[in-house]
């Protein structure tokens, strides 16, 4: 099955919060493609549209205007998304009177994968999240790491076609997010699967991107292909160079958000 | 829990100090006051006016709940009925006790009904306020959660609020009873013909200072006993999975 996702004139306001002024546009006619099982990182400063754009994908805001497809079927202004997604917030989000285990539960219980495959995927991933000895700890008794660990556990036991993921490592330290990303890269490679990570971190989403999309003003300033090839060294200059590039875009687009921020 | 019991027999101490300064009829001694209490014991009916207080305690408790609970979460989550409703809350909560008490007994009649409706109507208001700080408290963040997993309204209200509502629930029900027996008491002296306030109504007017201090201490102890060893060890159970629960 095809589990590409097709943007097209995706425009999206917010009413401004003092009367009689024009509604704050956050997307603005954004186009964007995403092939089956491509792996892509959005980047833009902060009030370019990412987290809208995460939550229209998504399906928690229907209220937009343009076309989501996923595969060719449309999102819906209601019911069900056409696509199994998973979710991974910039913090756990964890139920903190659940254990770990059930928490994982919760997210199996209203999707539709059949119960009795529950305890096999859910040892998978335990295990290769290295949480196998947490199961029945609740998210308190948890560092951040692996409380964060536990949330891509969750988001993957649901066996998504579909990840969208919020900056989920911005809140760790450098060495446990490292280690993040080489095991969601491994994690991808094994399962393949469609995948929007949402970074303020040129570097990060270098490392990780089949293609880096820079946003601004809710519209793709720049599209960066990462060529180099996988599995990647994390002190490849090959990457150091690319993402040298997606800086400069980066920082060309807040500078060009300031600006016109700043105009009357 | 040393010291605890340190302070209580500090305070018993004081007591019998305080007893030798003031004659039998104004301040009787702890003994005095233990001898009393097993007597009332012995001679039987302590146990009828005891349950029905505890009955009145029960009745007006599951009252103020069943009103102050919905009332609470509603102001909680929707801003249009926090808005309708805070005012009268406060309103509620001001009117003294005793009003409602024989408001309840006008209207209603001198009867149990009465009682329970005076009692319950009267600490609604504080469970109220509990409830409602309690639900603006709650993680919002975690219904985004729910709905990205494609939770059902329903089970984001079973699954997701209610859990969160729960210790609040607890809390304004040990916060609720603190208030109920007090009031529970009052009502009784004004419109009973049994229960403790009624007994301790009638030595005070026999000017028996010994039963008056009798009852005063059996209640208190009663209360204390379901306050700290039943709730409170409820309490630890059911959120076990919190981080802090020792007080």
């Amino acid at each position: 099955m095809d589990n590409g996702i097709r943007i097209q004139g995706l425009t999206k306001s917010f009413p401004s919060p003092r009367k009689h002024e024009a509604a704050h546009r956050v997307l603005n006619g954004l186009d964007l493609t995403i092939e089956d099982n491509e792996f892509v990182c959005v980047l833009g400063p902060s009030g370019c549209g990412k987290s809208t754009l995460l939550n229209t994908l998504s399906g928690l805001d229907r209220d937009y205007d343009g076309e989501i497809r996923f595969g060719g079927r449309p999102m819906t202004r209601a019911g069900k998304p056409p696509v199994r997604m998973g979710y991974l917030f910039q913090d756990p989000r964890l139920l903190p009177w659940l254990s770990a285990e059930r928490n994982v539960d919760f997210a199996l219980e209203n999707s539709d994968v059949p119960r009795h495959r529950w305890a096999d995927i859910k040892d998978h991933y335990f295990q290769l999240t290295g949480l196998q000895a947490f199961r029945r700890h609740h998210p308190h008794e948890l560092s951040g790491g692996m409380a964060q660990r536990l949330s891509l556990v969750r988001a993957l036991a649901i066996e998504p076609d579909v990840l969208f993921m919020d900056e989920p490592f911005s809140g760790l330290d450098e060495l446990t997010a490292r280690r993040l990303r080489v095991d969601l890269l491994d994690i991808w490679r094994r399962t393949g699967k469609t995948i929007v990570f949402i970074t303020h971190n040129s570097y990060e989403a270098t490392f990780l991107a089949d293609r880096v999309v820079v946003l601004s003003q809710g519209r793709i300033r720049r599209e960066i292909p990462v060529t180099v090839p996988r599995p990647r060294d994390y002190d490849d200059p090959a990457l150091f160079a690319v993402s040298k590039e997606v800086s400069a875009t980066f920082i060309a687009a807040a500078e060009e958000a300031e600006r016109a921020r700043s105009r009357p | 829990m040393l010291i605890k019991v340190g302070s209580m027999i500090a305070a018993l101490l004081a007591w019998l100090g305080l007893s030798f300064l003031f004659p039998e009829t104004v301040l009787p001694g702890p003994w005095q006051t233990i001898r009393v209490l097993a007597e009332n014991f012995a001679n039987g009916d302590i146990l009828s006016h005891l349950t029905a207080t505890l009955g009145r305690v029960l009745g007006g408790l599951v009252l103020a709940m069943a009103v102050g609970i919905p009332v609470g979460v509603l102001m909680g989550v929707n801003r249009l009925a926090e808005k309708t409703l805070d005012v009268w809350v406060m309103v509620a909560l001001t009117v003294p006790s005793l009003c409602y008490a024989i408001f309840a007994f006008i209207w209603i009649g001198l009867n149990e009904t009465a009682a329970i409706v005076a009692i319950g109507l009267t600490s609604a208001p504080s469970i109220a306020i509990n409830l409602w700080e309690g639900v603006k408290n709650i993680d919002t963040r975690l219904f985004q959660m729910a709905r990205v997993f494609n939770a059902s309204r329903w089970v984001i209200i079973r699954r997701v609020l209610f859990p969160q509502v729960l210790p609040y629930i607890m809390a304004s029900l040990r916060f609720g009873l603190g208030i109920v027996w007090k009031i529970t008491v009052l009502v009784e002296l004004l419109g009973r013909p049994d229960g403790v306030g009624f007994e301790l109504f009638y030595w005070y007017q026999l000017g028996n200072m010994q039963q008056v201090l009798a009852w005063t201490l059996l209640f208190t102890l009663v209360m204390l006993f379901i306050e700290l060893v039943i709730l409170q060890n409820l309490e630890r159970r059911m959120f076990s999975w919190r981080p802090e629960v020792r007080i």
